[in-house]
């Protein structure tokens, strides 16, 4: 080894903790410390004159202080209406009081009324005039946008993931060698070069945030780490994996610029992620204590990854539908059998990941405390029920809290996950120089613990706090969200990604007990990995700052668009 | 949006939920890293559950146990591996006490910023002295048995060895009942008979006790009938000073001290001596000894007070009262690591403590013969402690009253006969070649 590779090597033990942090801090910086003021699409007159504003793109009105919009008046109901902005700018409004609704125009039900400015509308007694934004207003409220980048340079966060990445490489080179040497280095160019690519993809197309992406590449490339110290000969599946991530990220997060065309979709979605399930209940594949596996080709499928992006997709809705009781016990129904499949495949990490994911959901949408609380009661019940008929969960729940009074037998994973964890210390003992790897499942539920082995736990838990980001951006984002669509799917997906995440890291550390599910991005593992990348899109979706996501529609390509796009109106929903 | 905004909330809850349980692990890991590393499946650190990271030295740099090639050696000599097993410990962790074990999280070079480092590991320097452990394991001439030797003005323990032991290098024939329990370290793991070197706890609460000591004869017509069971002494000894009862171990003597002292006196002097139970050597616990009071006036108790009935007491326990008297009555906290003081602890009196260090030169002088151990000012108590198979143990424990040279120092021989005659010269050996070394 000469001396400037070794100067090196010493140096990146002491760099990667510090480059994390650096990375993990400039993102959170730039993340959550932006304003997020209120934005005024559109205007409701009251017949005194006075103004109320239209602050998002789905404004309830009634009486309900609740409301977005309060109209005083003895005929009004607490929830009256619903007035709904369309990414092409145009205004809708539906009528929920069964009838109370006036306006020239407006029939019953489905599709609303298309309001023009200076429409007079009628609720309950109550009279109003609509107002829409000129163009003027239009640009000022552009203009008062936070633009993403202000704060913090983008390029240069890359710049520091990618001189993480690459001393990380050179740690492997000294660890490895031949073909696997080579294809461990190309791997991870190949992720320095995926990156760039797609970030100067989106400053092409004049798009700035990359918070999120550069958080997802951060924990990818723990992913990668990973990998290269436990199957270093699949470098190259690891790769086509995470493209394949990225690629149907970049699809979900066009679709989702039409919010129309999206909730579209979702009757399809629902069914297609029931019968992949019920595919998956005839014909998978037991591994593991888990028949959760299916076998495609030369690929193993685990489909309740993929279930997981269409549970999210077909939970959400938009505040048009959210009051009509018959899509939330279809919604409730719908769970039942997704949490019932994956119980019978005997995969009871995933089966709780959703039910709590069901659990936001519900409250998100009833925000009903009452629905929460029955819903747990029974699923502990459930839960009792599980822990009887299956021994070998009861086994694990036995073990919980006293893993070192039987480091050997019923504690022997999470015995040798600590004991790896803190023979890491802050700053790990290098990249491939652990022994955690060589255990079964180390790469994917005591993830957590080989991170923490190798690279240190100041590393590890940068890994924790980058999913907590996300998640705390996903609800900061609710306050200037547009559709409730797209901010219940972002909260939804960000419980879910921080409770899988809390399943992992605690279960494998003793703090709750093992379920061996996967640490989001950075577990081994096709499915995982594509999944986490479509759940990134729910938040890339939900990010409203100005030229911030590839997924909203700049302001100019809009209104190019109005004149072409005529899509038929419709479309049903849960 | 109003009432969506405000229920995102909810999903924070998850994320606090997750900063929480976070901050327990790493409250935990804090806590208890040094417990999770130190486990045999911990490959950064052992090899097949043996430790292979790390060098052991005596206390003057000689290597005892070191790391090549990612194997455990031992010293290069096999008569230093074999009288330096049970300090050093071997690689399969049967020898808890030794170095290998119980400094297992020193030898590693983990520290919690860098981690297991994958270099040679730490370095642990013992208080011992090979070569005295050499000498003393000659002594030992095969019998079993234990040595200490010790600073008793530093609390370093210079010599320990404990028989049997055998070469690492070589292994032992486990079919071999002479290698029955050769994991213990009888220095510190094992509590015998303590027998007359027990006269020295009597003796004590004596002094500090009964206000006529000095002027009281007392009798020895070679028997005491106490509540109907005979005493037998070891001779006829007459009328005797204290001073000479010490001397001549008159077990009719002391018979008399302890039943005039009461079963509960004696329990609170071996108790306070910490003879009873398990001390920490450099944090390796001990065997704990035992003390029964028996009833007033019983034999049992005339018995007990001279280190017989149910007595039982650890060498190192022993070596810690006697260097307490050797140094005035406050013990130097025993080491077995080098230049690492512990504390102090007044275990006696100071007069008490110069009253039985006064005794204990009278013993050597009037009783065991100075031509025994020439040109040592020593100080010592002899023990020939009956263990009901018609054998004895031999003891002899004490220390140099000498600025230049000050030893304390324990052996005991198993089923050795008496005292003075095997045990004595064993002492002798070692303290010779431990004056000649300083």
């Amino acid at each position: 080894m000469d001396m400037l590779t070794e100067a090196l090597l010493l140096g990146a033990k002491w760099a990667l903790p510090l480059l994390a942090l650096w990375i993990l801090a400039r993102c959170l910086r730039s993340m959550l410390r932006e304003r997020y003021e209120p934005e005024v699409w559109g205007w409701l007159e009251a017949m005194d004159g006075s103004r109320a504003a239209l602050k998002h793109w789905e404004c309830i009105l009634g009486r309900a202080e609740s409301c977005d919009v309060t109209v005083r008046g003895d005929a009004v109901l607490d929830t009256h209406a619903v007035l709904v902005r369309s990414d092409r700018g145009r205004w809708r409004l539906f009528d929920l009081s069964g009838g109370d609704t006036l306006a020239e125009g407006l029939t019953d039900e489905g599709e609303g009324l298309e309001l023009q400015d200076g429409d007079a509308l009628w609720f309950g007694d109550q009279r109003m005039v609509f107002h829409d934004l000129d163009e003027a207003q239009r640009a000022a409220v552009e203009r008062e946008r936070g633009v993403p980048g202000a704060l913090v340079s983008q390029g240069l966060t890359l710049l520091l993931l990618s001189i993480f990445q690459l001393l990380l490489a050179l740690e492997y080179t000294q660890v490895t060698e031949g073909r696997v040497q080579m294809e461990t280095a190309l791997g991870f160019a190949f992720l320095i070069l995926l990156e760039w690519c797609y970030y100067l993809l989106m400053r092409a197309l004049d798009r700035r945030g990359f918070e999120l992406e550069t958080l997802a590449f951060f924990l990818c490339t723990l992913g990668l780490a990973v990998s290269a110290s436990s199957v270093p000969e699949e470098m190259p599946k690891q790769i086509l994996m995470l493209l394949a991530g990225v690629l149907l990220y970049l699809f979900l997060g066009l679709w989702f610029r039409d919010l129309r065309r999206t909730k579209a979709l979702r009757w399809p979605v629902a069914a297609a992620a029931l019968g992949f399930l019920a595919l998956n209940v005839a014909l998978g594949v037991r591994a593991n204590g888990a028949s959760n596996w299916l076998d495609v080709g030369m690929f193993r499928l685990q489909p309740s990854e993929f279930v997981k992006l269409a549970y999210i997709y077909v939970g959400a809705t938009s505040l048009d539908r959210l009051y009509r009781r018959r899509n939330l016990f279809l919604f409730i129904g719908f769970s039942a059998v997704m949490v019932g499949a994956l119980a019978l495949m005997g995969d009871f990490g995933a089966a709780l990941i959703f039910f709590v994911t069901f659990l936001v959901i519900s409250f998100l949408r009833s925000g009903s405390f009452a629905t929460v609380f029955l819903a747990v009661a029974g699923a502990v019940l459930a839960g009792l029920l599980v822990l009887t008929v299956k021994p070998y969960v009861a086994q694990r729940f036995a073990a919980w809290g006293h893993v070192w009074e039987d480091p050997y037998g019923a504690g022997w994973q999470q015995t040798q996950a600590l004991s790896a964890a803190a023979s890491g210390g802050l700053t790990g003992v290098g990249a491939g120089r652990g022994w955690l790897h060589k255990v079964f499942a180390a790469d994917t539920d005591m993830v957590f613990c080989l991170v923490s082995e190798e690279l240190g736990l100041l590393v590890a838990l940068c890994a924790i706090f980058a999913v907590i980001g996300i998640a705390v951006f996903a609800v900061r984002s609710a306050a200037r969200g547009r559709s409730s669509f797209f901010v219940i799917a972002a909260c939804s997906a960000a419980a879910m990604l921080v409770t899988q995440l809390a399943l992992n890291v605690f279960g494998s550390t003793d703090i709750l007990p093992f379920t061996g599910v996967t640490f989001p991005f950075v577990s081994k593992g096709g499915s995982s990995l594509i999944s986490c990348w479509g759940m990134l899109a729910f938040f890339k979706a939900a990010d409203t700052r100005q030229n911030a996501s590839f997924s909203v529609r700049l302001p100019a390509r809009r209104r190019f668009q109005e004149y072409e796009d005529e899509e038929p109106e419709g479309g049903e929903d849960l | 949006m109003k009432k969506i905004k405000r229920r995102a909330w909810a999903a924070l809850l998850l994320a606090l939920a997750l900063l929480f349980g976070t901050g327990v692990y790493v409250w935990r890991f804090a806590h208890s890293y040094r417990q999770w590393i130190n486990f045999s499946a911990n490959e950064n650190l052992f090899r097949d559950g043996a430790l292979a990271l790390g060098t052991v030295t005596d206390r003057n740099g000689v290597v005892l146990a070191a790391v090549s090639e990612g194997r455990r050696v031992f010293a290069d000599s096999a008569a230093t591996r074999t009288a330096c097993l049970h300090a050093v410990g071997d690689t399969a962790g049967n020898i808890g006490t030794g170095a290998l074990t119980a400094f297992a999280d020193r030898l590693t070079g983990y520290s919690l910023l860098t981690g297991a480092t994958s270099g040679a590991g730490g370095t642990v320097a013992l208080s011992i002295d090979e070569r005295l452990n050499r000498t003393a394991w000659s002594a030992l001439a095969g019998r079993r048995g234990a040595v200490l030797l010790m600073d008793y003005k530093t609390g370093e323990i210079l010599c320990m060895v404990s028989s049997p032991s055998y070469d690492p290098n070589v292994g032992f024939d486990a079919t071999n009942s002479w290698y029955d329990g050769v994991w213990l370290n009888r220095c510190l793991s094992a509590a015998y008979t303590p027998g007359s070197v027990f006269k020295l706890v009597t003796l004590a609460a004596a002094v500090e006790h009964i206000r006529d000591l000095d002027t009281r004869r007392f009798t020895c017509t070679g028997s005491v009938t106490v509540d109907g069971n005979v005493l037998v002494c070891s001779g006829v000894h007459g009328e005797q000073t204290v001073e000479q009862a010490l001397a001549n171990s008159c077990n009719c003597a002391f018979a008399e001290l302890s039943l005039e002292l009461g079963g509960e006196t004696l329990r609170q002097y071996a108790e306070r001596f910490g003879l009873t139970r398990q001390l920490q050597v450099s944090g390796v616990w001990t065997a704990a000894g035992r003390f029964e009071a028996s009833p007033a006036r019983s034999a049992d108790l005339a018995w007990s007070g001279i280190g017989q009935s149910t007595d039982l007491v650890s060498p190192v326990a022993l070596l810690r009262l006697v260097a307490a008297i050797a140094n005035g009555g406050a013990v130097r906290e025993l080491s077995l690591l080098r230049g690492a003081p512990g504390g102090s602890a007044r275990l006696l009196r100071a007069d008490t403590a110069e009253r039985l260090a006064a005794m204990m030169h009278y013993n050597v002088v009037y009783s065991y013969g100075q031509w025994n151990f020439p040109n040592l000012d020593l100080c010592a108590k002899t023990g020939t402690a009956e263990v009901g198979d018609g054998t004895s143990h031999a003891w002899f424990a004490g220390f140099l009253a000498d600025e230049a040279h000050p030893y304390a120092f324990v052996v005991i021989v198993e089923h050795g006969g008496g005292g003075l005659g095997n045990a004595g010269p064993v002492a002798n050996a070692l303290l010779q070649a431990a004056v000649s070394i300083s």
